[in-house]
């Protein structure tokens, strides 16, 4: 689908900056977003039986589900959260992480400069514009939700960058991948409510 | 399906299989003893025992031959000769340290050995590109999730954050590493790329991070100390030493592929800066083990001083690819380093406390656990000297510098120092938290089993049994970060030969996206 390729890359790192900028709702909703939206071009074009696709897609469903804070899906505070006014005032505070998401884009589109060249300058672009995005939180925060959050952003950009020079996984490593999305959420949640939970006995 | 392919599956899957059991025994066990009754626990801990004990006697039967190897389409589980050698250590291993553990949670500390070994038995199983790096990286953030479960505990909560960050930003590492070691053979055919010494460099560089900050080596050590101090010691064992091993085993492999396929030397300071890293680390290990008075950090700074080794092991197998002193290392210290946690559960379990000065007197008082401690000390020394002591002076001499070699093997005899002085604190007179603790008679299964244990592995990891062929023979399918055998890079470029009176590029495309030594 490459007519489709283009507003899913702007869709993914659309969705992996709010994911790391936002908090709460906002920023699980994102994650899905972009969960989805990398899977699809990740697998949708070299991968003919979708198992690696399925692998993923169900990985990062269990993994979000065990992940996701309680009343996540309130309706009213859901809709608060994802008004369109709300994710522009996300993203203008945080110019920074905007800015290294366009910066990340524009330099993912020129060519690698190795003697290997992407099939793909816009698979690359998400994925270095993912990385740009999903590093610095995964390095510094002290915030477990934004880092576990930070976490799922590299590996998709990681994977995004890797699928756009090698072409998709073969069905062992997406096996391989699709269980570590699942061990990031699953863990990253656990340790955010032992912490929580420890801090409210203390 | 037919018999003899079912037969195949269960011997390349049976750690797999054996560690998937174990969900069901734990159910199985309650439902018999009844949820009420306080031994469901200790059922479930020997049948767990039992699980790990017939993994590794079952790894040995299946062995690592071609009648083991299993295809299921395209993908291809070879089971490797040390990665079963591992299994069958590891299984032996737990199994006693799961016994001197006891308490409530050995049954899933059990399942939780059960699950690592398989994954480390499934990676070096695996030839297909970033897998086996990502399974062994997701093993240890699952296996120090499960270990720290059970407890609303900030410290174990912190340890297991720090482990996520770490396995995340690997990943990245080892992407990046594979997309250069591709280019390798590329860049040979065109000057106005980087060169193939360079690319290599680059690539040695990033799977050498992967091991260094796996393993724990210095300024990377703080995240292995968090992992002793505070998760339970069979999780500690797993995710900071046995995992590292394994990953170190098939780091190796591709340090030595790559050392092997370009005739250049390696550009920048990879080798004398991994060289200086695995020194300092020994160095740094030691004297911090002998400044510690608390018997976890102790064992925690003991296992740093080993991720040494696995340093200098990298770097040799950079200098000399077809020295197999490198990998006939690892086995050992991951050996000497279980049975330093063995003790230190041991030790932990009877007296209740992990600090010196109330430890006076311990081996006075249990022998048994001045045995253990003895054995972890000849494993650490290699003593009689042989075979493991030989590859350890034969890595300081491909090192290549006297410096080096004096600072590691001064490292070495401190790290000694440092267990020989938990070995005099059980002599001291006896504290009073020793003198009022609870003992078992000697003639008592876990006791035994703790002495038989010990003993063995000591042996094992000092080199009086002939394992080591194990651990020095190649990873049968050597697992790599090179791309899937469905690759097929198409460069964007028209292949040049390389114009008349340039340097001969040192390594030539294969096509394959694998690299080819020049003729």
């Amino acid at each position: 689908m490459p007519s489709l390729e283009l507003p899913l890359v702007l869709i993914a790192i659309l969705a992996g900056t709010l994911a790391v900028t936002s908090a709460g709702r906002g920023a699980w909703v994102a994650l899905a977003i972009l969960s989805l939206s990398s899977s699809a071009l990740e697998f949708s074009v070299a991968d003919p039986d979708r198992i690696g696709l399925i692998l993923r897609l169900s990985a990062i469903g269990i993994g979000l589900v065990v992940a996701l804070p309680e009343n996540l899906f309130e309706g009213q505070a859901l809709r608060r959260d994802l008004a369109l006014t709300a994710l522009v005032r996300t993203l203008r505070e945080h110019p920074v992480v905007v800015a290294s998401a366009i910066a990340g884009l524009l330099l993912g589109l020129v060519p690698l400069a190795l003697p290997i060249e992407s099939s793909s300058d816009a698979l690359r672009a998400a994925g270095i514009a993912l990385l740009v995005v999903g590093l610095p939180p995964l390095l510094t925060s002290r915030f477990i939700e934004a880092t576990t959050r930070a976490a799922v952003v590299t590996l998709a950009g990681t994977m995004l960058l890797r699928t756009s020079i090698f072409g998709a996984l073969d069905s062992l490593t997406a096996l391989a991948i699709a269980a570590g999305f699942t061990c990031i959420l699953v863990v990253g949640g656990s340790v955010a409510t032992r912490i929580s939970n420890a801090e409210g006995e203390r | 399906m037919s018999d003899g392919e079912i037969l195949t599956a269960i011997r390349a899957l049976f750690p797999t299989l054996m560690a998937l059991s174990s969900l069901a025994l734990v159910p199985i066990v309650k439902l018999w003893r009844g949820q009420e009754r306080d031994d469901a626990a200790t059922y479930a801990t020997f049948g767990v025992q039992v699980l790990l004990l017939v993994t590794s006697v079952g790894a040995v039967l299946s062995g690592a031959g071609y009648v083991s190897t299993l295809k299921i389409g395209q993908v291809t589980i070879d089971p490797s000769e040390p990665g079963r050698l591992l299994v069958v250590l590891g299984g032996i291993v737990f199994a006693v340290i799961v016994g001197a553990g006891e308490g409530r949670r050995a049954g899933t500390m059990g399942q939780i050995a059960l699950f690592g070994i398989a994954a480390i038995d499934l990676s070096l199983a695996i030839p297909s590109g970033i897998a086996p790096i990502a399974l062994l990286l997701f093993a240890s953030l699952a296996i120090s999730g499960a270990a720290a479960s059970g407890k609303d505990d900030v410290g174990r909560a912190r340890a297991v954050f720090r482990d996520l960050r770490t396995v995340s930003l690997l990943l990245p590492a080892v992407v990046i590493a594979e997309i250069l070691r591709t280019a390798i053979s590329y860049a040979a055919v065109d000057a106005a790329y980087a060169t193939p010494a360079s690319l290599a460099a680059g690539t040695a560089l990033g799977v050498s991070i992967v091991l260094i900050v796996a393993a724990g080596v210095f300024p990377f050590h703080s995240r292995l100390i968090k992992i002793f101090e505070a998760l339970p010691i069979v999780g500690s064992l797993l995710v900071g030493v046995w995992i590292p091993s394994a990953l170190a085993l098939i780091v190796m492999s591709e340090l030595s592929v790559l050392a092997s396929s370009i005739t250049d030397p390696l550009g920048g300071a990879i080798v004398p800066g991994i060289l200086l890293a695995g020194a300092a680390t020994l160095v740094f290990g030691a004297v911090s083990a002998l400044l510690h008075d608390d018997i976890g950090e102790i064992v925690g700074f003991i296992a740093v001083g080993n991720a040494g080794w696995l340093a200098l092991a990298a770097a040799a197998a950079l200098q000399s690819p077809t020295d197999t002193s490198s990998r006939l290392i690892v086995l050992p210290g991951t050996l000497a380093i279980s049975l330093f946690g063995l003790w230190l559960v041991s030790v932990r379990r009877r007296y209740g406390t992990t600090s010196i000065s109330e430890l006076g007197g311990w081996a006075r008082r249990t022998g048994a656990n001045g045995i253990a401690l003895i054995s972890a000390i000849v494993a650490l020394a290699a003593l009689p000297p042989g075979a493991v002591l030989a590859a350890r002076l034969n890595l300081l001499l491909l090192g290549g510098n006297p410096l080096i070699a004096l600072f590691a093997i001064i490292g070495q005899l401190l790290l000694i120092a440092a267990a020989i002085r938990l070995l005099l604190v059980g002599f001291t007179p006896q504290s009073q938290t020793v003198h009022e603790a609870e003992t078992r008679p000697f003639a008592n299964v876990i006791t035994i089993s703790l002495i038989a244990g010990s003993i063995f592995v000591a042996a094992a990891a000092a080199g009086w049994l002939s394992l080591e062929t194990g651990g020095t023979g190649p990873l049968p399918p050597a697992p790599s970060v090179s791309p899937a055998t469905s690759f097929d890079p198409a460069p964007s470029f028209e292949p040049t030969a390389a114009p008349t009176g340039e340097s001969t590029p040192s390594v030539i495309p294969s096509g394959s996206g694998e690299v080819s030594p020049a003729p």
